[in-house]
């Protein structure tokens, strides 16, 4: 029977297409996002290179994201410093030399929870509120008000942000890894005795100077990530308010994501 | 004069099915429908604020969606939009959004004080007292002076042209008579070309020389208020007998 009928040989089995099915989905929402998001980055560029972005504005950017910032990645940092001490001289204290918490405590300030937690920290503080502020500002038709009165909200809203996060992320996570460290330090001191002389004897001892640099570069690339997604996501919102908690929410789950995704890619790209 | 042509518009399905319509210079139009017939998506187009998958608009000859980016400049600022809720932006004050609704190289052009006094003309012009008013923020405002500062921040660049998208929505009938005169005297006072999307038939076929009225997508009827009242097409007939059922209860609800 099956012979006489042509579509019984090419349709796909129930169990195959039921796999199949989510992952042309996703693969199909990730090509959206992706187009998007170039084309979101293209109107950014050509804003920049036609100098149509206000350094006033700008400077605001950097101020809220990067001022504005300061306390609370000091808290983070200096808690991530005194945790990594105290599981480092947990784990060392007996087994191995106590100068070495110094190089524990720096490297993994520095590689990765310096620049990773200043910018976890800075998707909830930052990227969310931008995500909540366009969405709002597109279901109320403000976008559209913009355009209507011959203003593009690239140029005001988004060119701005992204410059703004890419100079303000490095110098937050240069803060995240000084407090980190200082923070590492004297609770190694307090806890374990261990002389800031040794602390830093031990820091150097396995210290390259392009570990700074590395860290500062996870930063520039967290300070890009974390405006574009927001932007791009507030920018699609629709729905009215259940609309903007939606995005928002889905917002900070990208950047989050991706923010991991790229510090895995850091160390087969840059060490 | 506004000209669509064949606009096409699908989100999931279609909205708009090749719209085709003639505004002229000088005229003051009103576009009818019941809810989701594409009414504000079609007026959207006229700016490129929504991109037709099909079809273009054309103002004074000039095409919005394929003239590039300096045309669609040049149109936006001879085009003033009031939107349906104010759209007025929340971080700005009044002054602040006025200022807006001037075009950048006349902004450049001119003084602060320049610019405070075409404010100031612009909330004179829709009945505010700007003394009171021009500092204070969008959210320290009624829904009626927002609605007025939307239309004033739309009027501020002295328009060629004005699109209304549901002007009265959300109005208590007192407030709604008062925009509706207002609509009317602007359009007198600034010799604009109007265009006006709106659910208060009654106030848009006294106000308008023309009328339509667009069902599922397509045009179903356009003609001036008379001939409107005077279709004989049942769907004409029964969309114009809800709507003053609709306006009758609107009064009753005052009384």
């Amino acid at each position: 029977m099956n012979g006489n009928n042509p579509s019984a040989n090419t349709a796909m089995p129930v169990p195959l297409q039921a796999v199949l099915a989510p992952v042309g989905r996703v693969a199909h929402t990730v090509a959206v996002h992706a187009g998007e998001i170039a084309i979101l980055l293209w109107k950014v560029g050509r804003a920049y290179t036609e100098f149509r972005v206000s350094v006033r504005e700008i400077a605001r950017q950097v101020y809220i994201i990067g001022v504005q910032s300061i306390p609370i990645v000091i808290v983070t940092a200096g808690l991530a410093g005194i945790v990594t001490s105290q599981q480092g001289g947990y784990q060392f204290t007996g087994s191995i030399p106590l100068y070495v918490m110094g190089s524990v405590v720096t490297q993994s300030i520095v590689l990765e929870m310096g620049p990773v937690l200043t910018a976890i920290v800075l998707v909830g503080r930052v990227g969310a509120r931008i995500t909540a502020e366009l969405g709002t500002m597109k279901v109320s038709e403000q976008i559209d008000a913009l355009y209507s009165v011959g203003r593009d909200p690239i140029e005001m809203l988004a060119a701005p942000r992204i410059l703004a996060g890419i100079i303000a992320l490095p110098l937050l996570v240069g803060i995240a890894n000084l407090f980190g460290i200082l923070a590492g330090m004297y609770t190694a001191e307090l806890t374990m005795g261990l002389g800031q002389e040794s602390f830093f004897y031990g820091a150097r001892l396995f210290w390259h100077s392009w570990d700074l640099l590395y860290s500062l570069l996870k930063g520039v690339a967290f300070g890009f990530v974390i405006p574009t997604i927001a932007i791009h996501m507030g920018l699609r919102t629709g729905g009215g308010a259940a609309g903007v908690g939606l995005q928002t929410t889905q917002s900070v789950m990208f950047m989050t994501l991706t923010i991991l995704i790229v510090d895995a890619m850091f160390p087969p790209l840059f060490l | 004069m506004i000209e669509y042509k064949g606009v096409y518009k699908a989100f999931d399905e279609p909205v708009l099915s090749g719209v085709d319509l003639r505004v002229e210079s000088g005229e003051m139009f009103a576009l009818f429908g019941p809810s989701g017939t594409g009414k504000s998506v079609l007026l959207k187009t006229t700016l490129a604020l929504i991109v037709p998958d099909r079809g273009d608009v054309c103002i004074d000859n000039q095409s919005v969606h394929f003239g590039g980016r300096g045309t669609l400049a040049r149109i936006r600022e001879k085009v003033g939009y009031v939107f349906q809720y104010a759209a007025l932006f929340d971080s700005l004050n009044v002054f602040e959004n006025i200022r807006m609704g001037l075009p950048e190289a006349t902004l450049k052009r001119m003084t602060e004080k320049e610019v405070a006094h075409k404010a100031w003309e612009a909330l004179e012009l829709v009945n505010l007292e700007p003394r009171m008013i021009l500092s204070k923020l969008p959210a320290e405002l009624s829904g009626g002076m927002k609605k007025r500062v939307g239309i004033a921040r739309a009027i501020v660049g002295r328009p060629e042209i004005l699109l209304w998208d549901e002007p009265t929505t959300g109005l208590d009938p007192v407030n709604t008579a008062a925009v509706e005169r207002l609509i009317t005297q602007l359009s007198e006072e600034l010799q604009v070309t109007s265009l006006l999307v709106t659910h208060d038939v009654e106030g848009g076929l006294e106000m308008c020389d023309r009328v339509a009225m667009l069902e599922g997508g397509r045009l179903r009827f356009c003609g001036t208020p008379e001939e409107f009242k005077n279709s004989d097409d049942p769907v004409v007939q029964a969309f114009e007998n809800r709507a003053a059922a609709y306006a009758a209860i609107d009064v009753l609800d005052v009384r």
